[in-house]
């Protein structure tokens, strides 16, 4: 058993090392099933002890194979492991009885006939030290020397996540904050782990002093609850945000989880896993490139080539409606282009050999002269377009407009 | 060669022989073109290496080239990454050619930008099974990074440069120079593999929109005149396309 016990609100560095008030919060962790997993007693406590000193909680921790004994032996600091009964007894022997939380009158009636440590309590006659201190107490003294079943229920994780911090002095430097937001984040990680759980988006506020809180909403390609990502997020978000005032404390919250169960890669092949890898890719290129320079793809039912392509964020293309089994070129400029006309024929580079076609494309009449997501909208067409090779041997897409004044265009390339 | 030699050294796939192509590393993935696959170490494209495509301009066929291996990766589930293609893609057409376009991804960075940063951010994530870059810019150190990058990952790296960058060095394991071939053929010139020097140009037939029997036919006559006499192919225009439920 470990036990890791934070200092109570309130407490200061004086008691270091002493003991703590009452009310003093603890953490049990029942490790005996799994320290081969973890790889031995002494890697799982060293990560433990990394783990608080991340989350910034200052904290003693023991181990011993009782949860009371652990406890009380927490509340002196960082003790020697006890791996046995008679290891855990003799270092609760020398403990002193203020370890116990005992009433102030209760602790001074103990002390004036001579009782300073649990052992010279436990020298007492039971009887009339259970009147004395309360049966209850008698009986949690036993529970740590092992003398009593002590079966604990477990620990609920809250439904939901909110952790905040104050920062040491107000600051509106991007990388004092990420700093301070890394503690918020491996609190969050370790959270969704416990759930198996991920976030899409999460909600930090910046606490600044007498205005509201500056809202920053945290989104991710796909949900993750991997401290790398969200840390970068973070950074990515903090550094382009501007702040209205200093910044005195942070609070992150999230409630909108997803079930992200591990999964088991194979063993052969990469698995599964590079979907993941593929949204922390789109994420990093994102961050440097600026969102609208990384897109995906999807057919859009429409005939006019403008418009048949839309551009959704990436991996959330939905279902293609089927597609024709007419020819169309990979690449569509971004404009048609204009071509000369020489003896009657398209030219780009030399002369164009019409060899299919015309295709006819043509109305678009109701968003005519519209503002679309991209520019202009197409608006009403009439051309006729040709698969051509070009006089050195591409392939291609060419239309005439067919409306005044008339003319050939490149649109396109058979790739 | 010592026939008993010759034979113990093909049980060493260890021992590379200056006659033969090198053992892959990694499975090679099918180009899809028998002729092409004959002479690729591996018996396609390398996995974990940079393949350069030499050409200048586009409409040769490149993509439909690179396409059969595109489409067999969307049967792993792999995601394709197009890095500065070198214009808008059109959506219809990749989707008939059986590209899965929900696990397509275009990086389009500003031109001069960062488009080698990205290309080098994609191959050495190992995330995306198949990597497609357009540069005009890339040097040989460029190249090189890029390899060391590609080695990383286990995917498909392709990269498009200008036909004039053959003259120079590169690192990339496998180069190819695209060129018009005769009767609409794909004309592809192996410049580099791992194995032993290439022969001639070889010569693929592509899947291209117009038959073949039709590219000495140019239209002529009605197709060419004033839009007052154009009368279709196809009686109705295309009307719009609409999904199937």
């Amino acid at each position: 058993m470990s036990l890791v016990r934070p200092p109570g609100p309130g407490k200061g560095e004086g008691e270091a090392g002493g003991r703590r008030g009452r009310g003093a919060e603890g953490l049990l962790l029942d490790i005996g099933p799994c320290l081969r997993l973890f790889g031995g007693l002494e890697r799982l406590a060293g990560a433990v002890a990394a783990d608080l000193e991340a989350q910034g909680l200052a904290a003693g921790l023991a181990v011993a194979p009782t949860p009371q004994g652990a406890f009380w032996l927490a509340g002196t600091g960082r003790p020697p492991p006890c791996p046995d009964l008679p290891a855990l007894r003799a270092s609760l022997d020398a403990l002193p009885v203020a370890a116990l939380d005992l009433s102030a009158a209760v602790a001074a009636q103990l002390e004036s006939f001579g009782t300073r440590r649990l052992a010279d309590l436990r020298r007492l006659p039971r009887a009339a030290l259970g009147r004395r201190i309360g049966a209850a107490t008698l009986a949690r003294v036993a529970r740590a020397y092992g003398e009593l079943p002590d079966p604990r229920p477990d620990f609920p994780f809250p439904p939901r996540f909110e952790a905040g911090l104050d920062l040491p002095a107000p600051t509106d430097q991007a990388a004092a904050l990420v700093f301070a937001g890394r503690r918020l984040i491996a609190a969050l990680a370790g959270w969704l782990g416990a759930g198996q759980a991920g976030v899409a988006q999460c909600l930090l506020h910046l606490v600044h002093r007498g205005r509201p809180a500056t809202a920053l909403l945290l989104r991710f390609a796909s949900a993750t609850r991997d401290p790398a990502r969200l840390e970068r997020v973070l950074r990515e978000r903090l550094e382009r945000l501007p702040l209205p005032a200093a910044v005195e404390g942070l609070l992150l919250a999230a409630d909108r989880v997803v079930g992200l169960p591990g999964r088991s890669g194979g063993l052969f092949a990469g698995g599964g896993m590079d979907g993941e890898a593929m949204a922390a890719l789109v994420e990093r290129l994102r961050a440097r490139l600026g969102d609208a320079r990384i897109h995906g793809l999807a057919v859009a039912a429409e005939h006019r080539p403008e418009c048949a392509t839309r551009r959704p964020a990436e991996g959330v293309a939905p279902p293609s409606s089927p597609p024709a089994a007419i020819s169309r070129p990979f690449w569509l400029l971004a404009r048609p282009r204009a071509l000369a006309e020489v003896g009657g024929r398209p030219w780009y580079r030399g002369p164009l050999h019409l060899l299919a076609g015309p295709e006819r494309i043509e109305s678009g009449w109701w968003d005519g002269g519209e503002e679309g997501t991209d520019g202009p909208a197409a608006g009403d067409l009439r051309r006729d377009y040709f698969v051509a090779r070009t006089a050195d041997a591409r392939w291609a897409w060419v239309f005439r407009e067919l409306r005044s004044p008339g003319g050939w265009f490149l649109h396109g390339w058979f790739a | 060669m010592n026939p008993q030699l010759s034979a113990f050294l093909d049980r060493r796939p260890d021992v590379w022989r200056g006659d033969r192509f090198a053992g892959a590393p990694l499975p090679a993935v099918a180009s899809g073109h028998a002729v092409l696959d004959r002479e690729l170490p591996g018996g396609g494209w390398p996995r974990g290496a940079l393949t350069e495509i030499l050409m200048d301009g586009q409409g040769l066929g490149e993509m439909t080239l690179l396409l059969p291996a595109l489409v067999r990766l969307r049967e792993e589930g792999g995601w394709t990454l197009l890095v500065a293609p070198p214009h808008p893609l059109h959506a219809p057409a990749w989707a008939a050619a059986g590209v899965d376009l929900a696990r397509l991804v275009v990086v389009s960075p500003a031109p001069g930008g960062d488009a080698l940063w990205a290309l080098e951010q994609a191959l050495a994530s190992g995330a995306p099974a198949a990597v497609v870059a357009w540069s005009a810019t890339a040097d040989a150190r460029a190249v090189r990074r890029l390899q060391v990058a590609a080695a990383a990952g286990r995917g498909l790296a392709f990269l498009f440069r200008p036909a004039r960058a053959a003259a120079e060095a590169s690192a990339a394991p496998l180069r190819l120079l695209l060129a018009a071939g005769e009767a609409g053929d794909l004309a592809v010139d192996i410049l580099k593999r791992r194995g032993p020097p290439p022969a001639a140009p070889l010569c693929l037939a592509l899947p291209r929109p117009v038959r073949r029997h039709a590219h000495g036919q140019p239209l002529a006559g009605a197709a060419l005149r004033g839009p007052a006499a154009t009368r279709p192919l196809r009686p109705a225009a295309t009307r719009p396309v609409h999904p199937v439920a």
